[in-house]
Parts: C-alpha cells; sequence; structure tokens
C-alpha cells in the first residue's frame, strides 16, 4: 500500500460504508412507524414510548459518530474490561431481581432503563474476537483451545439465563457457537462436541420429560415468559397468526390492521412488531424488511472479508451474526415455526437498550471497514 | 501460492468461510419468506376471515391488593368494591338510548352525559371509559334492570381502598391514585394497564410490589353482540401480600388526640429493636378523601393548606435540633476528652465573640457551672465554650454517629436527610471556612443544623440502648395470603457508639436529672414511679434582640419550636420518644407535658399532670 497519510484519510472518506449506514436507518424508521401504529390504541402513553424511541434512535446514532472517530483496535484492548463490565451489570441486575422477588432485567439509571443483558451479546462477540484472532484463517481451534472461550461465553449466557431471559441467553449462546464454528473446529475435537452433545440432549430431554409434570413445565415455561403466553394455551400466537395471515399481499393499510387496533396481539410494541408490520403492510412490506436485512448481513460479511485483520474480521462476523440471530428467532417465533421467546426484533422493536446495541453492531462494522487501509 | 490453495480446498481460509456463512444466512431468509407467503398468500383468506370474527378475548382478572396491619393486627388498611358505570366507545352503538334510559337513573343530566360520551371517544376505543364512578347500591340495582339489550355499556365492580382509621398514621400508610403516564411506561412489563390504581406515597408506594399481587387471566369466547358464551381456560389471581406495621394503632391515635398544638411530629421507637411504636405527623389528612380518588375541592384545600398537612414531618420535617443537640455535644466532649465532667466554666448570661454578644437562655447567668449542670439547666454559654474547644468536625463526627444528618432508613419514600455542617461542606457551599460565632451556634444545635424527627428519635433511642445506633422499622411482616412470611424484621445496629461505660452513665444521670433535678428544664413529664431521662430544647425561628416577655405576644410564625427527647430504660418495655412542636414557645412548657401524657398511656399509669411551681 503506497500513498501518503493524505491519500489514506481520502481512502477511508470514499469508501465510507453508506450502505449501511443508509440499511440500519431505513429499518428504524420502519420500526418507529410500526411502534407508532401499534401504541396509537394506548392513548396518550403510546406517544410517549413512540418519543422515547426517536430518542433512542438519535442517541444511538450520537453514540455511533463518537465510537467512529476511533480506530476499531481499542476494542481489542479494552475487551477484557468492557466484558468484566457487562458481567459485573448482570450479577448486580440478577441481585436486584433477588431482592425484589421476580425478574428483574434491567439498571434503573433514572432517565432510562439500562438493559446490560443486550450489551452482553456484544461483549462476547468482542471477547471472542480477540481470543480467536490468532487462529482465525490459520489453525483450527484445538479441544484445549475451546476451554477459555466457553468459560467466557458461558459466564453471561448463564447470568442472562437465571434473569430469566431464555431467549437473551439463548442469543448470545448462538453468536458464540456461530464464532467457534467459524474459526474452525478440528476434526476430532468436532467428533467430541459432537458425540457430547448427542448424548446430553436426548438426556435431558428425557429427564425434563420424567420429571417434571405436565403442569410443571408449562408453570416453568410461563415463569420463563410471563408476557407470552399467560394460559399456557397459545392464545397469543394463534393471535400473532391470526395477525400475520390477515395481511394478505398488499396488508390492511397503516393504522388499519384490527388484529392491532383492537389489542389483540401481545407485546406488540416490543417482540411481536413484525406481526403488526404483516397485519398492516402485507406481503410486501415484509418481503421489503427481510430484503434490507439480507442485505445487511451481505455488507457485514463484505466487510468481514475486506477486514484488514483477523481481529476486526471475527468482531464484524460476530457483530453480524448477532443481528441475524435476532431477526431468525423473531421473525420464526412470531410466524409459530419456533417457541415463543423473548427476543426482540433489531432496529424495528421497541427498546432503547436493544437499539442502542444494534446501533453499535452498526458503529462496528463501519468502522471495520472504513480503516481497513490504514496500517 | 500452494498454501493458499491449500487453505481454499480445505475450506479454512476466511473468505470461503465467509461466503458459506452467507449463503447459509440467505437460506435461512429464504425460509422466513416461504413461510411469509404460506401465511399470507396461502392461508391468507382463511386467517383474514378469522380476524374479521375474531371473538376470543383475553380478559385480565386483577388481583386483590395486600391489607395494611398494625402490629396487633387491627386492620389498617383494605379493599371494599366500587360501581362505576363505563361505556367502550367501539361497541357502544345507541347513545342516546343510553341517555335516555340510564341519564335519570344516575342522577346525570343529558347534556352532561351527552358530554362524557363525546369524552369518551378520545380514549382507545376498546377500553372503557368510566361515566360515573362510585355507584350506589340503589342505583347499581336500578341501571341493572335497564341494561338489557344495550351494548358496549358495562357495570364494572373495581376494588378501592378502605382505611378504618380514617386520619390515623396517614402519613405513613400512603395514598393511592391513577397510574400516571410516566409510571405505566416504566411498568408497563409488570401488568400495569391505564386506569389502574397505584401507590402514590407512604408504605402504598414503598412495598407496591408486595401489595399488588399478580393478575390472573380468563380466556372467553363473545359473540357479535359482546355476550360471553364460554370461558376457554383460565388462570386465578394471586392475591397481594399482607403488610404488617410495628406500629400500635390505639398509641399512635391516642397520641393524635392529645397533640392539639397546630403543627408538629412525635415519633416513639423501641430502642432495643428500633421497631417504630408511633409516628405521628400534624397537620393531618382523612385518607379515604383519596379513595377511590379525591374530589378536586378536596385536593385543593390540601394543597393550599400553609401548614402543608399532605407533608410527613416526622421523616420530612427539618428542625434545628436546638438544646436537643447537646446530647452530641456532651458525649463528644467527654469521648475526645476536651472537658472532664468536673471541669467547670463562668456562665455570665452573656458571651462576647468577635464584637458580637452570645446570650444564654438564663439572661442572669448560671454562675459557675460544670457538665452535669450545664446539661440539667441546659447552659448555653458552656456549651459555646466547649463548642468552640472541639470545633465542627469533630462535633459532625459525633452527630453523624448518632444517625443525625442522614437519612434514618426507615424505608418511607422521600426521607430527608437533614444537614450537620462540616468544614468541607462550608467551603464546598461558600468557600469559606466555619467561623468562630457559627461555631457558637452549631454547639447548641442551631445555625445551619436541621434535623429530622426520626433522627432525634434513633439518637435518642442510641442513649436508651447504651450505644447502639439502631435503623428503625415501620414494617414487622410481611404475610402472604396462604400465610407464609414473605419478611420478617430483624433489628439491624448500624453501628456501636465509641462511647465508655463512665460516659454513658454521666449521661443517663444527666438526662434523669433533667426531669428530676430541682432546676431540670424537664420537670414537667415527671411521672411518679417512672424513671424518665430527657433533655428539651428551644429553637429560636428568627432571632430576637430582646427576649420577649411570654409566647403569646409574638406572632405564631416567629414563636419558637419546642422540642423534648425523652427515654425510659430501666423497665422491661423500653421507650425513646421525641416530641417537636412547631412555634410550641419552650421546649420544656410546651412539648414536655404532650411527651409525659405519651408515657403515662404507654406504661398504663394515670397522668400526673403538671408539677407545682
Amino acid at each position: 500500500m503506497i500513498g501518503s497519510h493524505h491519500g489514506s484519510t481520502l481512502a477511508t472518506a470514499t469508501r465510507f460504508e453508506w450502505p449501511l449506514i443508509v440499511i440500519s436507518l431505513l429499518l428504524a424508521a420502519i420500526g418507529v412507524c410500526i411502534i407508532y401504529s401499534a401504541t396509537v390504541p394506548m392513548g396518550d402513553v403510546g406517544m410517549s414510548l413512540v418519543l422515547r424511541q426517536i430518542t433512542w434512535c438519535s442517541l444511538g446514532l450520537i453514540l455511533m459518530a463518537a465510537f467512529l472517530l476511533t480506530d476499531y483496535r481499542f476494542l481489542e484492548r479494552w475487551a477484557v474490561w468492557f466484558y468484566l463490565a457487562v458481567v459485573v451489570a448482570l450479577v448486580v441486575v440478577w441481585s436486584l431481581g433477588k431482592v425484589t422477588a421476580g425478574s428483574k432485567r434491567w439498571i434503573d439509571l433514572g432517565l432510562m432503563q439500562f438493559q446490560p443483558s443486550e450489551f452482553a451479546k456484544l461483549a462476547v462477540v468482542i471477547i471472542l474476537a480477540k481470543v480467536y484472532q490468532d487462529f482465525a484463517g490459520k489453525t483450527k481451534l484445538h479441544l484445549r483451545d475451546l476451554t477459555k472461550p466457553f468459560i467466557l461465553a458461558a459466564i453471561p449466557v448463564f447470568l442472562v439465563f437465571v434473569q430469566p431471559d431464555l431467549g437473551t441467553g439463548g442469543v448470545i449462546a448462538l453468536i458464540a457457537v456461530s464464532m467457534t464454528v467459524f474459526v474452525g473446529i478440528e476434526r476430532r475435537a468436532l467428533l467430541v462436541l459432537g458425540t457430547v452433545a448427542a448424548c446430553a440432549v436426548p438426556v435431558a430431554w428425557l429427564a425434563a420429560d420424567r420429571l417434571l409434570f405436565t403442569y410443571q413445565k408449562r408453570r416453568l415455561l410461563t415463569y420463563l415468559n410471563p408476557d407470552y403466553d399467560p394460559l399456557g394455551s397459545g392464545y397469543h400466537i394463534m393471535q400473532s397468526h391470526i395477525a400475520i395471515g390477515s395481511g394478505g399481499l398488499l396488508g390492511k393499510g397503516y393504522l388499519q390492521g384490527t388484529q392491532n387496533q383492537l389489542m389483540f396481539l401481545p407485546a406488540k410494541h416490543t417482540d411481536f412488531v413484525f406481526s403488526i408490520l404483516a397485519e398492516e403492510w402485507g406481503f410486501v412490506g415484509c418481503a421489503t424488511v427481510l430484503v434490507l436485512f439480507s442485505l445487511l448481513f451481505l455488507r457485514g460479511m463484505a466487510v468481514a472479508a475486506m477486514s484488514r485483520d483477523s481481529f476486526g474480521a471475527l468482531a464484524a462476523f460476530g457483530c453480524t451474526t448477532i443481528i441475524f440471530w435476532h431477526v431468525a428467532i423473531n421473525i420464526g417465533m412470531v410466524m409459530g415455526l419456533l417457541p415463543v421467546v423473548g427476543v426482540p426484533l433489531s432496529f424495528l422493536s421497541y427498546g432503547g437498550s436493544s437499539l442502542l446495541s444494534s446501533f453499535l453492531v452498526i458503529a462496528i462494522l463501519v468502522n471495520v471497514s472504513m480503516r481497513r487501509f490504514t496500517f | 501460492m500452494s498454501e493458499a490453495l491449500r487453505r481454499i480446498v480445505s475450506g479454512n481460509s476466511l473468505k470461503t468461510r465467509l461466503w458459506i456463512a452467507s449463503a447459509l444466512m440467505l437460506v435461512v431468509v429464504v425460509i422466513l419468506v416461504a413461510r411469509l407467503w404460506h401465511l399470507q398468500m396461502i392461508r391468507g383468506s382463511s386467517l383474514d376471515e378469522q380476524s374479521l370474527t375474531n371473538r376470543v378475548r383475553l380478559i385480565r382478572l386483577q388481583s386483590s391488593r395486600g391489607r395494611i396491619l398494625d402490629c396487633a393486627g387491627r386492620v389498617l388498611a383494605e379493599n371494599r368494591p366500587n360501581f362505576r358505570f363505563s361505556v367502550m366507545p367501539a361497541e357502544l352503538q345507541d347513545s342516546y338510548e343510553v341517555i335516555r334510559t340510564c341519564g335519570p337513573v344516575l342522577g346525570l343530566t343529558p347534556e352532561r352525559m351527552r358530554v362524557l360520551i363525546q369524552q369518551s371517544k378520545s380514549i382507545p376505543k376498546f377500553l372503557n371509559y368510566p361515566i360515573k364512578k362510585n355507584v350506589s347500591l340503589e342505583q347499581l340495582v336500578l341501571v341493572q334492570s335497564r341494561l338489557t339489550g344495550l351494548k358496549g355499556v358495562t357495570l364494572e365492580a373495581r376494588p378501592y381502598r378502605r382505611y378504618n382509621y380514617g386520619k390515623t398514621l396517614c402519613h405513613v400508610l400512603g395514598t393511592m391514585g391513577e397510574i400516571s403516564r410516566k409510571e405505566l411506561v416504566r411498568g408497563s412489563r409488570v401488568g400495569y394497564r391505564p386506569g389502574d390504581l397505584i401507590g402514590k406515597s407512604g408504605i402504598e408506594k414503598e412495598y407496591e410490589t408486595y401489595l399488588k399481587g399478580n393478575d390472573g387471566w380468563e380466556q372467553i369466547e363473545i359473540d357479535a353482540r359482546g355476550r360471553q358464551l364460554a370461558v376457554r381456560s383460565r388462570r386465578p389471581a394471586e392475591a397481594g401480600s399482607d403488610v404488617i406495621l410495628t406500629v400500635d394503632a390505639l398509641l399512635q391515635r391516642y397520641i393524635e388526640e392529645i397533640f392539639v398544638p397546630r403543627a408538629g411530629a412525635v415519633v416513639a421507637v423501641d430502642p432495643d429493636s428500633g421497631r417504630v411504636l408511633a409516628i405521628v405527623s400534624k397537620p393531618d389528612f382523612d385518607l379515604n378523601l383519596f379513595s377511590p380518588s379525591i374530589s378536586e375541592v378536596d385536593w385543593k384545600d390540601l394543597n393550599s393548606d400553609p401548614l402543608h398537612p399532605l407533608e410527613n414531618r416526622a421523616i420530612r420535617g427539618l428542625y434545628s435540633p436546638a438544646s436537643t443537640f447537646k446530647i452530641v455535644a456532651a458525649a463528644a466532649a467527654l469521648a475526645e476528652k476536651i472537658v472532664t465532667p468536673k471541669q467547670a466554666f463562668e456562665c455570665a448570661g452573656r458571651f462576647d465573640l468577635a464584637g458580637k454578644s452570645f446570650r444564654c437562655w438564663n439572661q442572669y447567668g448560671h454562675g459557675k457551672v460544670d457538665l452535669h449542670r450545664a446539661i440539667v439547666e441546659s447552659c448555653d454559654i458552656y456549651f459555646y465554650k466547649l463548642g468552640l474547644k472541639m470545633g465542627a468536625d469533630r462535633m459532625a463526627k459525633y452527630a453523624s454517629l448518632f444517625g443525625l444528618g442522614m437519612p434514618s432508613g426507615l424505608g418511607l419514600p422521600q426521607e430527608l436527610p437533614g444537614l450537620i455542617p462540616t468544614s468541607q461542606w462550608k467551603r464546598r457551599n461558600y468557600g469559606d471556612y466555619i467561623k468562630d460565632g457559627e461555631m457558637v451556634a452549631i454547639s447548641i444545635g442551631q445555625g445551619s443544623v436541621v434535623t429530622t424527627p426520626i433522627q432525634l428519635a434513633m439518637m435518642t433511642a442510641a442513649l436508651a440502648n447504651d450505644g447502639k445506633l439502631l435503623r428503625p422499622a415501620i414494617v414487622s411482616q410481611i404475610r402472604s395470603p396462604e400465610g407464609g412470611v414473605v419478611y420478617d424484621h430483624a433489628p439491624v445496629v448500624r453501628w456501636d457508639l465509641p462511647l465508655d461505660d463512665d460516659i454513658m452513665s454521666f449521661l443517663h444521670k444527666s438526662f434523669l436529672d433533667v426531669v428530676d433535678g430541682a432546676k431540670g428544664t424537664g420537670k414537667r413529664c415527671r411521672i411518679p414511679g417512672i424513671t424518665v431521662h430527657a433533655k428539651t430544647g428551644t429553637s429560636q425561628v428568627i432571632s430576637f434582640k430582646q427576649r420577649p416577655e411570654d409566647n403569646a405576644s409574638v406572632p405564631y410564625h416567629e414563636r419558637s419550636h419546642a422540642l423534648f427527647v425523652a427515654y425510659v430504660k430501666d423497665r422491661p418495655k423500653k421507650i425513646a420518644l421525641v416530641v417537636v412542636v412547631e412555634h410550641g414557645g419552650g421546649g420544656g412548657t410546651s412539648a414536655a407535658p404532650i411527651a409525659r401524657k405519651i408515657l403515662a398511656k404507654y406504661y398504663g399509669v394515670p397522668d400526673p399532670g403538671d408539677p407545682e411551681e
């Protein structure tokens, strides 16, 4: 690479990753529109939810801009501290939950409630990228190489599980697995892990089946997601089906969805936001959103491919999988392909912490992309 | 080159892996799109039909709120049903018919009804909009008979709070009110809905999560006319837990009755456990005014009252401790060995310092006074001199050890910390050091020293239990509806005071003589057969050039606050007590008799009345 300092900054400016920014802003804007529609039936409260979401969007943009000023390598240097901070925050949330005798997912900061589990995903991606950077593209992972990443991922996963937040805990586990598989596991280690998993799953399944009565299982599930299935009768997923199906090709029109406006849908501005999109904007609207997400995944992969070092590549890959798993699980869930677990749809669902962490994902991707020529 | 080729073939190159990952992601998206196509395009028309005839509704079964009881199990707050007449705009068809048939029965004019029904259209259209709250039983029967055939009209039974003792403990129990928008945005995940009642102050607010319980759900099928056909499944609501207080409602009510002055506070605690026995703030208000909802007139009256009846003075009233602060000063001086009990200072009735003259309350002077006499007769000059020798920071250290200037941790919302001045505080806020003139005021608990009655009560309790600062408790137990104990209070010792036995017994002797001594300032609290230890305090609201002849000649707002702290420690049933009478004049004159009556009641002896002069 030849070029003066001036040349490299010019390159940075011209190769700025506009597509990712445009896609994320489009998705966030669509999200605000749907949240508005979802909260119209709530009256005044609804409007203040929309205003909050817009505030968080702007906050996300500011955070993103600020993050772009420094080289992403600083994430590598600070990975351990970032990770520790998130673990401490999770422990605090857990102990607060113990005190108030209930599910507790956030820390109250006065102005907003900070949900550390949303940032746990980023922390895991960054710390794993740091650990795996010496392996990626060179050697595959042996069994002994896997101990450290396993522990690093297991701690936050466990802390999120006990909140209890089954969905987010699962997403963090999936992200860790994705990154590990991406780096590549050596054949013998793969064999061992495969055998262990193949044995553990039926054992756990049988144990749960034998030891728990049906009502206990239902109670456990209700306990894990109290918002979605208060009666254990599939009411909400049925209503979500009706909402999506009745949208048809073009949808019932903005603010016209009966499932939405008559409040048949549960948690509709948070986890079931896609059902409203489907009801009011139809197949065309949903497909558009899915295309936008696909473009985001492809750009994310392209950034990983172009990265100047393997830390950047791994961080970009991990960040993309964060969004990917959210999209896959959330949309699979509202369409009845997956069990109902509380996972928000990135950029679209109402929620400050989720939105901020999604914008941070984009910020990391853009940062990796724009610094690929600077050494 | 061959190395790179080998990597690509073995699939270990980053680029290859990224290609595979991208492909897998797109496969997942394609699966999602396929499912979407299946739901929307293939099953679309049948699901669309279902959405039009969707008659399955999820109905919330509201949990019943836990009760609040006193230490003897007397019910202070419980639930009663309250009926309200509401319309649901989405289903209301013939509003004219509703106005014609229901209006006269409810006592509403047709114009008023029309306005209210019009207003109901501005809210979410599937929610019930209350047209008339507090429907009486007679009206209920009459309206019920006319409801058949009308759509979109309901009579809802909603529980409201009934406070059986009215004004008693009003500041502690606290009020309920409709959930605000801000609280709703916060609490939407825990199942609050617009129109729900939520604790707004006191125990009702602080223990909301325990009192509330868990809502149940019922899935019902309704027909095209909105009538219920069948219950598909249901989960019953779980009632909230009962909160049992440490307070004795009878003692509390007795104190509220004998506390005749306009404003003030009383706090009585058990010095061994920190349990609050009574906590009074005057003026008070009837809690039932707030339930089910407070009228505008009442709200305006309460809010515009210059004496602020809604304020809980026991934890939010800021008073200069005045001479009751000499407890701190004396303990600090002995512990820091600034004076010995024998050492005497001369009191000439006035004290000149840097051109200013500070008076003792006794303008003729006490003559030569030692510490014991200075406490018993409350000599100010002695403490001026002692304070100057000690300095503000050492004084502040002991004040903090006695729990002054920081929240007591009682566990009621919005407790105020008060203030104990330190040189750091002074520097930070005024960029200056504490001058001698200021130190003189501090040493008799005036100047910028402010404390709350609950802090003074815990300070007194720390003397009564020989040196343990306890955290006060107002909740004794929380019991689940099935009778299980969710929370049980155990005494919490915040810390031990660094005062040895000699100092303790000297202090006890001095505070005993405040009541029993011939010249004691607290002799109006004398009760035969009970050893009462006490300290009086008179906190000046403004400074007078000349000491006024009598209290009555001074306007109400310029009169001094009267303070009195007392404790009884040699009985199995101990007590520590603080009485604050706003603008009551001298602590020994107006606050001590109240304390005497309380102690007499507490120990079940007749009130001996004021001793003869």
